[in-house]
C-alpha cells in the first residue's frame, strides 16, 4: 500500500515511463533467468565399507554392495527403517533349498557370494566332469540342441535355466527393495539415491543436497553364518569434494566407524 | 498532473506490455502462411527410414529374429541380413516394378537388378544409425553382482574365479584393437592417443542377446526395450575425452592403471541410461597416486608452474585445449590451496 501512496507524488508520464522500463527489464531478464539455474551448493559422500566375516578374520573392503541414501533422518525415516529390519527374506541358500536346486549348485553360487547366475562365467569344469552342475549341464545340452554349436551353448547358458534358478533370489530381493523404496520417496518426496561399492569397499554420492539422510543397505548382506543390515544417520555438508575422510561403515565397532550394521543370524529355512 | 487513482491503470498498461504483448509477437513469429495448393513431396525409395508412419510396426514384422541363414554370417542366433522382398513389396508394388533398375532395390541391394541379388553387409555401416540403445548400467551392475568374499572356500578360489570370467564392466568394455577415428579436427596438438587408452563398447548383439534372447526381458524380439527411434546420427564420434593422455590399460610397469572401473568412474553404478553420463572422474582417483608427498606432486607442479606463468598450458594429463583452460577448483583444492583463475595470477 505504501507503494500506491508514493506513485501518487508521480506525475503521470513518468509513471508509465518507468513502468515501460519496468516491463522491458522483466522481458529482456525472464527468460535468462528461465535459462540459467541458480548453482546449487552440492555435498559429497564418499563410503568406505569394511567388515568382518567373524572376529578371526580380518577387516576387508566389502565389495559390490549396493547402498542407498534416504533423504531425512532416522527419526524422520522410523517407518522405512523398521520395514528394513522387520524384513523376512530368505537366506540365499534356504531360497535355492525351497525351489529344489541341488547341492552343486547351491555350492556355487556360494563360492562366488553371487546372488544370481548371472555374476560369473560358466566354464565347461561345471557343464561336464566332477564339479558338474546339474542345472548347467542340462541347460548345455538344451543350447547345443537349439544352437547348434558348444560355444554359444556354453555362453548362452542362462538362457536355457529355469527363471526362478535364474535370478528368482535376486528379483524377489529387488522387489522388497523396490517396496521399501516406494514407501521411503513417498515419506521423503524426493529420489532416493544408490551406489554401488568397489572392489575396495569404496562408493561416492555425489552432487547431494544438505541435509540429514538414512544411508541404508535395505536387504541383509550374508556375512558368514550372520546377516548385516545397515541404517544410519548421516549429515551432508556442502563443498566436501570427498577429499576428506570417507564415511566408515562396518559391522564392527571402532571409533572412526561411523555406521555399524545390526547383526543377526542368517534366518533359519522354512521345512 | 497527479495520479490519483490511476496507478493500478499504469500497472496494468504495463502487464499488458510484459505478459500480453510478447506473447503475441512470439505467436505470430510462428504462424506460417496457410497454403491452399495441395503440395507434392517427391520420395526418394532409395532411403528407407525407420520414422515413417507405415514403417512403424512390431519390428518382426520385417526382422526375422534371428535371421533364417544367421550360422553363414554368426556364431549366434542374431538378425544378420535385411528383411525379405515380402517385407517391402505388400505396400511397394508400384516401386518395386518401376523401370530396369528400380530405385527402390537399393535400398538393400549392391546392384538393382533381378539377376543379382548381392546385398552389402548388414546393417550398411556407412548407414546412419535411427535407433539409439538404451542401457541402464545401475541393474546391470546388481545383476551380475559378485561379492569376492573372503575367508572359507570363497576366497580361496578368488584367483580361479578372475580366471573364469568375473564379470563386471570388462564383460563389455574390453580392450580396443584399433585407435578410434580422429575428431574432424584431427586430434589436439596433433597426440594420436595409443591404443591402450580406450576401452570399447558393445556393437551387436553379442553382448546382450546371451542372457535376454527368449527368456530375460528385454528379450531379442522386443527391439523396443533396448532401442529407441531417434534423428538419424553418425556413429563415428570420435571420444570426448578432459584428459586425453591417460592410459586405461596403462600405470607404468606395475599398470597402476588397471582397476575396478568404478573405482574411478563413481557415479556408473547409479546410472539408469546411457544419457547424460559425463566425465565422473574425481580428481582423487588420480591424485592418489599423482599428488601424494613423497610420491609424485604431478598436480602441484603444473599449479605452481601457473603461478609463475599464466599462459603456462598443463600437459601431463590434458592436450592444450583442456590444458590452457582455469584448473578447476578441485585441482586446487588437493594440493591444499585456495582455487585460482588464470585472471587473478600476478
Amino acid at each position: 500500500m505504501r507503494n500506491l501512496f508514493l506513485l501518487k507524488s508521480i506525475p503521470r508520464t513518468r509513471a508509465i515511463c518507468l513502468l515501460l522500463w519496468f516491463g522491458l527489464v522483466i522481458w529482456v531478464a525472464a527468460p535468462i533467468g528461465l535459462t540459467q539455474a541458480p548453482e546449487r551448493a552440492t555435498g559429497v559422500l564418499r563410503l568406505r565399507v569394511r567388515v568382518k566375516v567373524d572376529d578371526a578374520s580380518p577387516l576387508r573392503g566389502l565389495a559390490r554392495k549396493r547402498f542407498f541414501l534416504i533423504r531425512g533422518s532416522r527419526e524422520q525415516n522410523l517407518d522405512v527403517v523398521h520395514a528394513i529390519e522387520q524384513n523376512t527374506l530368505p537366506s540365499r541358500d534356504c531360497y535355492y533349498s525351497k525351489l529344489g536346486a541341488s547341492e552343486q549348485l547351491r555350492a556355487w553360487l556360494r563360492s562366488g557370494d553371487c546372488e544370481s547366475i548371472y555374476c560369473r562365467a560358466v566354464d565347461q569344469n561345471f557343464v561336464t566332469g566332477p564339479n558338474a552342475v546339474p542345472e548347467f549341464t542340462e541347460a548345455y545340452a538344451m543350447g547345443q540342441k537349439e544352437f547348434g554349436n558348444d560355444e554359444t551353448a556354453l555362453r548362452w547358458i542362462s538362457t536355457k535355466v529355469s527363471a526362478n534358478l535364474r535370478d528368482g533370489f535376486y528379483k524377489s530381493r529387488q522387489s522388497f527393495v523396490q517396496t521399501i523404496l516406494k514407501q521411503a520417496q513417498g515419506s521423503a518426496e524426493t529420489q532416493v539415491r544408490s551406489v554401488m561399492t568397489d572392489s575396495n569397499g569404496t562408493a561416492y554420492f555425489t552432487e547431494l543436497e544438505p541435509g540429514p539422510y538414512v544411508l541404508s543397505s535395505i536387504v541383509p548382506t550374508e556375512l558368514g553364518a550372520n546377516s548385516a543390515i545397515w541404517n544410519c544417520d548421516v549429515l551432508i555438508k556442502t563443498g566436501d569434494l570427498a577429499t576428506e575422510k570417507p564415511y566408515l561403515v562396518s559391522n564392527r565397532n571402532d571409533k572412526n566407524v561411523k555406521c555399524v550394521a545390526v547383526e543377526r543370524p542368517l534366518p533359519s529355512c522354512e521345512k | 498532473m497527479r495520479l490519483t487513482l490511476r496507478p493500478l491503470t499504469g500497472l496494468l498498461i504495463g502487464i499488458v506490455l510484459v505478459v500480453v504483448l510478447p506473447s503475441l509477437s512470439l505467436g505470430q513469429r510462428k504462424r506460417r502462411p496457410a497454403s491452399t495448393q495441395p503440395v507434392r513431396v517427391s520420395v526418394d525409395y532409395s532411403k528407407f527410414s525407420h520414422s515413417t508412419q507405415k514403417h512403424q510396426a512390431t519390428c518382426s514384422t520385417c526382422h526375422k529374429i534371428p535371421t533364417s541363414s544367421w550360422q553363414k554370417a554368426s556364431s549366434f542366433p542374431d538378425i544378420t541380413d535385411f528383411p525379405g522382398h515380402s517385407a517391402c513389396v505388400s505396400c511397394h508394388r508400384a516401386q518395386f516394378f518401376k523401370g530396369v533398375r528400380p530405385v527402390i532395390c537399393s535400398v538393400c541391394h549392391s546392384k538393382t537388378s533381378p539377376r543379382d541379388d548381392d546385398r552389402p553387409e548388414f546393417r550398411k555401416p556407412v548407414a546412419l544409425l535411427q535407433f539409439t540403445t538404451e542401457f541402464p548400467h545401475d541393474k546391470h551392475q546388481d545383476v551380475i553382482a559378485f561379492n569376492r568374499t573372503f575367508g572359507g572356500l570363497a576366497f580361496a578360489h578368488a584367483t580361479r574365479l578372475v580366471d573364469q570370467g568375473y564379470y563386471n564392466c570388462s564383460l563389455c568394455h574390453t580392450a580396443r584393437t584399433s585407435v578410434p577415428q580422429a575428431p574432424d579436427k584431427g586430434w589436439p596438438d596433433r597426440f594420436v592417443p595409443v591404443v591402450a587408452a580406450f576401452k570399447s563398447s558393445p556393437s551387436g548383439h553379442s553382448s546382450c542377446f546371451n542372457c535376454h534372447w527368449k527368456e530375460q526381458q528385454p528379450i531379442a524380439e522386443n527391439c523396443a526395450g533396448c532401442h529407441k527411434l531417434s534423428k538419424p546420427f553418425s556413429n563415428t564420434v570420435a571420444p570426448s575425452r578432459i584428459s586425453l593422455k591417460f592410459i586405461h590399460d596403462g600405470g607404468g610397469e606395475k599398470k597402476n592403471h588397471v582397476a575396478e572401473c568404478t573405482t574411478c568412474h563413481i557415479n556408473i553404478t547409479k546410472a539408469a541410461s546411457l544419457r547424460g553420463l559425463k566425465p565422473d572422474v574425481p580428481i582423487t582417483a588420480c591424485t592418489e597416486c599423482h599428488n601424494r608427498e613423497g610420491l609424485r606432486q604431478d598436480v602441484s607442479k603444473e599449479l605452481l608452474a601457473i603461478d609463475k606463468d599464466k599462459s603456462f598450458t598443463c600437459i601431463y594429463c590434458h592436450t592444450s585445449d583442456v590444458g590452457k583452460l582455469d584448473p578447476p577448483a578441485s585441482h586446487y583444492l588437493i594440493a591444499e590451496r585456495p582455487p585460482l583463475k588464470r585472471k587473478d595470477v600476478k
